[in-house]
Order: C-alpha cells, then structure tokens, then sequence
C-alpha cells in the first residue's frame, strides 16, 4: 500500500479518536481511544492489516525516537527532581520487582487453574 | 544566525535525529541495556542545549513535530495485538486478568510507596503510569496533572531495570511458565522488557508485547481513579 495513504488512514482513526475522547464519561487518552478504534477496525476486516502495515511497523519500530521531547522536557523540572530525587528514583526502582512478582504469581496460578479445568472437560 | 538557526523546527528535528542514530549505534555497539537509546539521546540533547544555553523552547519548536506522531505510533500498536490474535484467544483469561492484577499492582505499590515517603502530588500523578508503555504514560500523566517529563524518566528506568533483572527475577521468585514470564516482563517494563523477553523465548515475547499493550489500556482507564 502507499505509505502516504496509509498514513492519512492512521491519522484519520486518531482524529476520530480524539472526537470519542471529549464524548466519554471518564478520561481516557485519545492515542489509546485510536488503538482500541484501530484494533475493532482489523478485528472485524474493515481495515486490512496489508492497509496500515508499512506505516504502523516504521512509526513501531522506531517508537523511542518519540519519547525523546518528553524526556527532554524533564530540563524544565530539574529543580523538581532534585528536591525529589530520593523519593523519585526509590519508588521507580523498588515498585519494579513487586509488580513483576505480583504479575507474574497471578498468571501461574491461574495457568495451572485454567490447565485443569480445560482437562476435566476432556475426561 | 546562531539564533535564527536554533529558533527554526529543523533544530530539534536535526538535533534529536541525529543524536538518536548516535544512540542506536552506541547501543548496538556495547550490547549494554543500560545504555537505552532513549537515555543516551536524551542525556545528549539536554548536554547540547544546557552548553550552547539554548532555552528549551527553541528546542519544542521541532520537538514538537516528533511528539505529534506519538499519537498514531500508540494506535498502530494495535496491529500488535492483531498479529497475536491466536495466542491471545488461547491464553485469554490469564492475559486479561493478569494484566488487571499487574496495572493494579503497579498503581497501587506507587500510592502506597508515595504515601510512606510522603511524595507530593505532583510526583505521584507523574510516577502513576511507570509500568505502561511511555506513549500510553506520557498521556495519563499529562491528563491527572503529572509532570510527563518525570513520568517519562520512571518509565525508562522502569523500562532498563525490568528487562535487565528479567532472568533474575524469574529464577528469584519460582517463575516457571513462559505465559506468567511474558506477561509479568510486558507488565512492569513494557517495550524494553519486551525485547529482552523476545531473547528469553518466542511464547514470553509474545505474552509480553501482548501484555504491554493490555496493561497500557487498563491503566489509561484506571489511573484516573489514583490520581490526587
């Protein structure tokens, strides 16, 4: 497909994304409004994935570029950072192995739940 | 002419392009997760503008032209999820539960965290989303009254720091299906952790950018509720 309309296609879905974001009751990005929007599009092949593939993997695959402005825009808050620094860098860090051990208990057990019921149904 | 020069979108374009390219090579180069092209280029440019005093607003100029595609980059990662439609049908209710258990985690340990340090609200609302990907984060920050800078520079140590201490982690605490495994990495560390998830195996790369994707939705629905 043509890069450019694949494009206006993408962007087409985040204008209409941004359109339901104003219209829902409680607040939620329009970016993911525009991936949910997006993901009913291919699920029921209205949209088909050869239409957005080439623009979807480049913007993707090169996703850390994009993050750049917002994690040069700390510039603006040093004073925040150092007054918070501690607390800051403790939260982040120690947040990390509890959520990962939390997720990860979660969904082995409910695997092995899951593993068993799908046997009994077997027998 | 060093003014105008600065003053113009291309400065930031050129600037963070090219730094990123820098960045990529250097990490290819080391093989090292610790220097993320996302840290490096950002510690370059802010180098850059704090030497020649270049304000930053000269630099949103053309900054703000990259941060306009973050919208449609964060849609396209639905065609994430389509492509692992079939695994995700298999696995659906470990997937879905488990990445409401992992977002619920992760707000609920950084509130809890906040209010044991006595953080202030500000930091709280920045540090809410640090387990999402930083496309999905930046934008819940930006909408409780988070600082999106900070919320930017949690998730990429959110993001180094799970997918170094992955393999660490699973031996650690008894992790021994690949479907937990994936799922957990894409929970707390989101696309850094994927990559390194994507080595560990083909199933806990899937689950993860499976999860990445998942958890980003639920937490953009949730934060909100978290926020002070």
């Amino acid at each position: 497909m043509n890069l450019i309309f694949e494009l206006g296609i993408l962007f087409l879905i985040c204008m209409a994304g941004e359109g339901i974001a104003t219209l829902l009751p409680i607040m939620i990005p329009a970016s993911v409004i525009s991936l949910i929007l997006l993901l009913i599009l291919l699920l029921s092949g209205v949209l088909k994935e050869r239409q957005i593939r080439q623009s979807a993997v480049f913007l993707t695959e090169n996703m850390g570029i994009l993050f750049i402005p917002a994690a040069v825009g700390t510039l603006e808050y040093l004073d925040v950072l150092k007054a918070q620094a501690i607390p800051f860098l403790l939260i982040t860090v120690v947040s990390t192995p509890i959520v990962y051990f939390i997720t990860a208990w979660s969904v082995q057990l409910l695997m092995k739940l899951f593993n068993r019921k799908k046997v009994q149904h077997h027998v | 002419m060093f003014e105008a020069m600065t003053s113009s979108p291309f400065f930031g374009l050129a600037l963070t392009l090219i730094c990123w390219w820098l960045a990529v090579r250097f990490q290819k180069k080391t093989g090292q997760l610790i220097f993320n092209p996302v840290l490096v280029t950002s510690v370059l440019v802010i180098a850059i503008l704090l030497i020649f005093h270049i304000p930053l607003e000269r630099y949103n100029t053309g900054a703000d032209v990259i941060k306009m595609l973050l919208g449609p980059a964060t849609a396209a990662l639905a065609l994430n999820i389509y492509r692992q439609r079939a695994i995700l049908k298999q696995h659906f209710w470990p997937v879905v539960l488990g990445c409401l258990v992992g977002s619920l985690a992760s707000i609920l340990c950084v509130r809890l965290l906040c209010r044991v340090l006595q953080a202030d609200g500000v930091l709280l609302n920045s540090l809410l989303p640090k387990s999402v990907t930083t496309a999905i984060a930046v934008s819940i920050a930006e909408g409780t009254g988070g600082l999106s800078g900070l919320t930017a520079a949690a998730v990429i140590i959110t993001g180094v720091e799970g997918a170094i201490l992955a393999p660490v982690f699973a031996k650690l605490f008894h992790i021994t299906d690949p479907v937990a495994e994936g799922i957990a990495i894409g929970a707390t560390s989101h696309a850094v952790g994927t990559s390194k998830a994507m080595e560990i195996g083909e199933l806990q790369g899937a689950m993860s950018s499976i999860a990445l994707c998942v958890c980003g939705i639920i937490t953009s629905v949730i934060a909100g509720f978290f926020a002070v």
